[in-house]
């Protein structure tokens, strides 16, 4: 909001620069975001807290300024020439809603010529940004930005029969505002009416039809206190807000009501001629009780922190405004300026002291207290697990928005098919909570992609949107995806693409590090998973989640031309199956065996099918059964591969005979050549 | 035949062992291996005039025997004559290997820090859910409906009468609904506004602290401030708190740091002002511990919130919120850890 520096100055005398009047009010709770010289006039502007409509008006911030700096406040000199004619000769006010309009006074100025204001009026409404457009307007506006009240001015032979009524609209009553708009109005909403129809929306914006043009010569004059809820429904139901809106919404000050009256009436006849009635009408329906707040200076001292005396907490107040008479028990009791309606109770007196004094003058303290808590939560610890070992497997963290499309949530969560909507969003791709994290991982592949890097591997954190009552239900998981390169990627390495086993090797290594045995991967058809490329991760029967391709279908929607992995853990079950502590077994005493086989397999033949038949035929324990190679091509079969394992024997009690482990490795070839008809390419000693 | 091969070996390992600099070396191999008089090359002229039946046994042995000798030959080039390695000199300049880890976000990096500073002072950590209640988000929060201080925050609405959480304060209500006085908690989380442009993004994550117990004052809020900043930008920062506007507390204030970038005196990035805002912060307003049922009498509190990409953005220098919801790798990648 914006303010004159040379407007100020009518009010309280500034002998400080414009930025140390700035700082100095910054530092009392009106902080200034810029200011700037405009014909030789500083023009602050200052950032005025919804709670401080008392400072939305010149006088208003030279009466903190004239508080902070104990300089006598000059507020103008308000006087209307007695001997005019009654107003209620030539009009009438009757407030049939007091529960909405609180006060309600009138003046009319009669025989006004409508024309150009003045120069000094023009500049003053000028150097704060404002429009000059005529002069009984402007004498309105100049009161707003002086006193803070909002007024409205009527064309008074626009008003059939000289009437204001205030009263509730008729539900669908109609009234063009002074933007030109005819807007429909609701019960709810308070108009001022003549006596056949709404002329203005009471504290938000006048009628058309009444509105002050060069052909007016009788004015009647309004000002009034309106109920501020009521001001901000109607303002806002009509998506309206104004000057006056944004004032009454916030409390304008019921006892300030006829001094702006006064004022505007006096300027306008002094730049516009015509006679002012007097006296007034003011209607006064529903008194609004002065404030007395009981304050208790030790309790003040106490929530600050700050040992403050007596005398300069009376100070303060009185400063501010407001009347302190100490009584017994050390209880004082405050009485609040009317234009004060944010101070409600002690704390806002506290907050005065605090703000008079200046929060520079609090001491820095930690408090002391019992030590306990500093702990993590089960479910954050796992996910800081987790985090790590994605990190290790080299995959980066992503976050997205949790605001996504409907297809989104749809496509990759089986079963929801009315996911949590958003009733205003800021997109029309972005009016849904998500139900999976995979889709944002997907767009930003995407757009690594497209910005030409070779290798994307991220995951998410984050949480799933599931409908739900009375809350929806807020599910924790992981998510990632991986395609292009392979990692590591390295000058001795043969360079390859990301693969399914990528991704399940992610898995299967978040299993491994958080503890989470045994951990199963069963082949699945899963939606947004490719047919034959899809697994379901469980334990014991629970479903953790998924890993596979992501159907290439749907990458079409994300703008991805090449194979995706990736897959989805539910956090909760992480958690839950987490190992606790890890318990130590012996180790071996006596060396292992090893022995390598190269099986020749043939479609349908699995590595677990042939890991179960090594174990299952062993005379010898066995510790581990490993592939480590997989070879088609030349001397292998077509649709044929040749799959390399290693078999380590290793017994608990005694070290292993050569001879035994070779009727063992007999026994097992044996085997995988009668249950599996595989070939065997020879078992050699590593 | 086959003896000779044997003797002319016992010979070659015996000289090839006195052989102890570059010279003695050259000298064994032109014994060996010399065009005209060496002692291999005369072994393989022989080879012409053994009859065909024995050539094939001959022939192998006399091969054995040279490449026994090249072999013996170059290991010992390699090891008296310095450079001479016949295995390719290795290019020390190419990258090592390892698996590189991928990054964590950087938003997730503030927020440990953030954790750790307030778990080391006894602190718990508290969440709440991201779509929240009026009461929660609001009411509870001394912001009844109709409200102006609701325009501060523009807020989504969820189908159902709900709402996308604007801060992280419900957490504070829930908090307090929950447990009695002690209380010490900061929460860590994702919140949202309707808004977007380079210093608002629609989700943003922030930081509510809240400290409840008899006597706690002001000056405690002051203090645990300055130290949370100073942890977080270093110890030569100090702060300055400003009476501010927040329905939940009062009195209230907002809270700066002195500029991290000019120390006070005055730069673009704190405009001139000396000061950065980080956030906001005040005195529990008794309205609200009336709402949990704590008694304000017995109860006093501080709670104070701050955006984490803010801090991120002034800690890493970042200037476009927007960067951190767009996971691009080449942003990511620029702070491993």
């Amino acid at each position: 909001m914006k303010f004159s520096h040379q407007w100020l100055q009518s009010y309280v005398s500034i002998a400080e620069e414009p930025a140390r009047v700035g700082a100095r009010l910054t530092a009392a709770g009106l902080p200034m975001d810029g200011i700037e010289t405009r014909d030789g006039d500083a023009v602050y502007d200052f950032d005025i807290f919804t709670n401080r409509p008392d400072c939305m008006n010149h006088l208003g911030v030279a009466r903190e300024y004239a508080a902070l700096t104990e300089a006598p406040l000059r507020p103008p000199s308000v006087s209307i020439p007695a001997g005019g004619r009654p107003t209620r000769e030539v009009a009438s006010v009757s407030v049939e809603a007091p529960d909405l309009c609180a006060r309600y006074a009138a003046r009319c100025i009669l025989g006004v010529r409508v024309g150009r204001s003045p120069d000094w009026l023009r500049r003053r409404l000028e150097s704060i940004g404002q429009r000059a457009i005529n002069s009984v307007v402007d004498a309105t506006n100049f009161v707003l930005w002086e006193l803070g009240h909002p007024l409205h001015p009527f064309d008074m032979d626009r008003l059939v029969g000289g009437r204001i009524i205030v009263r509730r609209a008729r539900p669908g009553e109609r009234l063009t505002t002074l933007d030109g708009v005819e807007r429909t109005l609701t019960a709810d909403m308070l108009v001022i009416a003549d006596g056949t129809k709404a002329v203005a929306l009471a504290g938000v914006m006048g009628g058309a039809a009444s509105e002050i043009g060069a052909s007016t010569t009788n004015v009647l004059l309004e000002s009034a206190w309106f109920e501020p809820v009521p001001v901000r429904r109607a303002a806002r139901a009509l998506g309206l807000h104004t000057d006056a809106s944004h004032r009454f919404e916030r409390g304008a000050d019921p006892e300030g009501v006829l001094t702006a009256l006064d004022r505007a009436a006096q300027i306008i006849m002094e730049i516009a001629g015509g006679s002012v009635t007097t006296p007034a009408l003011d209607v006064f329906p529903r008194p609004l009780p002065k404030r007395v707040i009981a304050l208790r200076p030790a309790r003040a001292r106490a929530l600050l922190g700050l040992n403050l005396d007596d005398g300069a907490m009376r100070g303060a107040l009185e400063a501010l405004g407001f009347a302190v008479a100490p009584g017994r028990d050390g209880v004082w009791s405050v009485g609040v300026p009317s234009f004060r309606r944010d101070v409600e109770r002690e704390a806002d007196l506290i907050e005065e002291v605090a703000r008079h004094r200046g929060y520079d003058a609090i001491p820095e303290r930690l408090p002391v207290l019992p030590v306990e808590g500093g702990e993590r939560g089960a479910l954050d610890a796992t996910i800081r697990a987790a985090r790590r070992v994605l990190q290790s497997a080299g995959l980066s963290e992503a976050i997205n928005y949790a605001m996504v499309e409907r297809e989104d949530c749809v496509l990759f969560a089986a079963g929801v098919t009315a996911p949590v909507a958003l009733t205003n969003p800021l997109q029309a791709n972005a009016a849904f909570l998500r139900t999976s994290l995979l889709p944002g991982l997907l767009r930003n592949l995407a757009h690594n992609l497209n910005h030409g890097l070779a290798s994307v591997h991220l995951f998410e954190i984050g949480t799933v949107f599931l409908p739900g009552s009375p809350l929806p239900e807020e599910t924790p998981r992981l998510a990632f995806v991986q395609a292009g390169r392979g990692v590591p990627m390295h000058w001795s390495l043969p360079r390859r693409d990301a693969d399914l086993f990528d991704a399940k090797g992610v898995a299967e290594l978040l299993g491994d590090l958080l503890g989470v045995s045994p951990l199963a991967f069963t082949s699945d058809r899963i939606a947004f998973l490719e047919e034959a490329r899809a697994l379901s991760v469980t334990s014991e029967g629970q479903v953790l989640g998924v890993v596979g391709e992501i159907r290439r279908s749907l990458l079409e929607r994300f703008g991805i031309d090449r194979a995706v992995f990736g897959g989805e853990i539910e956090l909760l079950e992480l958690d839950r199956r987490q190992g606790t502590v890890r318990r130590y077994r012996p180790l071996p005493r006596y060396p292992p065996v090893r022995r390598d086989l190269a099986i020749v397999t043939g479609p349908g033949t699995t590595f677990q099918a042939i890991e179960g038949t090594i174990r299952k035929h062993s005379a010898l324990p066995i510790a581990e059964v490993q592939a480590f190679d997989l070879y088609r091509g030349a001397g292998v079969p077509q649709g044929c591969a040749s799959l390399a394992v290693q078999i380590v024997f290793q017994h608990p009690e005694r070290t292993l005979l050569a001879q035994e482990v070779q009727e063992s490795i007999e026994a097992i070839t044996g085997a995988l050549r009668r249950e599996l008809r595989v070939k065997l390419r020879g078992a050699e000693p590593e | 035949m086959q003896s000779r091969v044997h003797e002319i070996r016992r010979e070659f390992d015996r000289d090839l062992a006195g052989a102890r600099d570059p010279e003695a070396l050259e000298r064994v191999r032109a014994r060996y291996l010399g065009r005209r008089a060496g002692l291999l090359t005369g072994l393989l002229r022989d080879l012409r005039e053994v009859p065909s039946a024995g050539r094939a046994a001959f022939g192998k042995a006399v091969n054995d025997l040279k490449a026994h000798v090249e072999e013996a030959l170059e290991a010992a080039q390699a090891r008296l004559v310095p450079g001479s390695a016949r295995e390719a000199p290795i290019d020390l300049t190419l990258p090592g290997r390892v698996q590189r880890p991928g990054a964590s976000h950087p938003i997730t990096q503030v927020s440990a820090l953030i954790e750790e500073i307030f778990l080391e002072m006894g602190y718990t950590l508290e969440s709440g859910p991201e779509v929240e209640t009026d009461f929660y988000n609001f009411e509870a929060l001394n912001i009844p409906a109709h409200h102006p201080a609701r325009d501060m925050q523009d807020t989504f609405y969820v189908e159902g009468g709900l709402l996308l959480r604007t801060h992280t304060s419900p957490v504070q209500i829930r908090t307090m609904q929950k447990r009695r006085p002690p209380v010490r908690m900061v929460a860590l989380g994702r919140v949202f506004r309707r808004d977007s442009d380079i210093t608002h993004s629609p989700v943003f994550h922030q930081v509510e602290g809240l400290v409840v117990a008899e006597g706690i004052t002001f000056a405690h809020l002051k203090g645990t401030l300055a130290h949370f900043c100073r942890k977080v930008f270093g110890k030569g920062i100090t702060i300055r708190l400003r009476p501010s506007y927040f329905p939940f507390v009062e009195p209230g204030a907002e809270y700066d740091i002195s500029c991290i970038f000019c120390g006070g005196s005055g730069c673009s990035r704190c405009k001139g002002t000396g000061y950065i805002e980080m956030g906001g912060a005040g005195m529990v307003h008794p309205a609200v511990f009336e709402k949990v049922g704590y008694d304000p009498e017995l109860f006093t509190g501080f709670a104070f919130g701050l955006g984490i990409e803010r801090i991120a953005m002034l800690k890493h220098g970042i200037d476009d919120i927007r960067l951190f919801f767009e996971n691009d790798l080449r942003f990511l990648s620029q702070f491993p850890g």
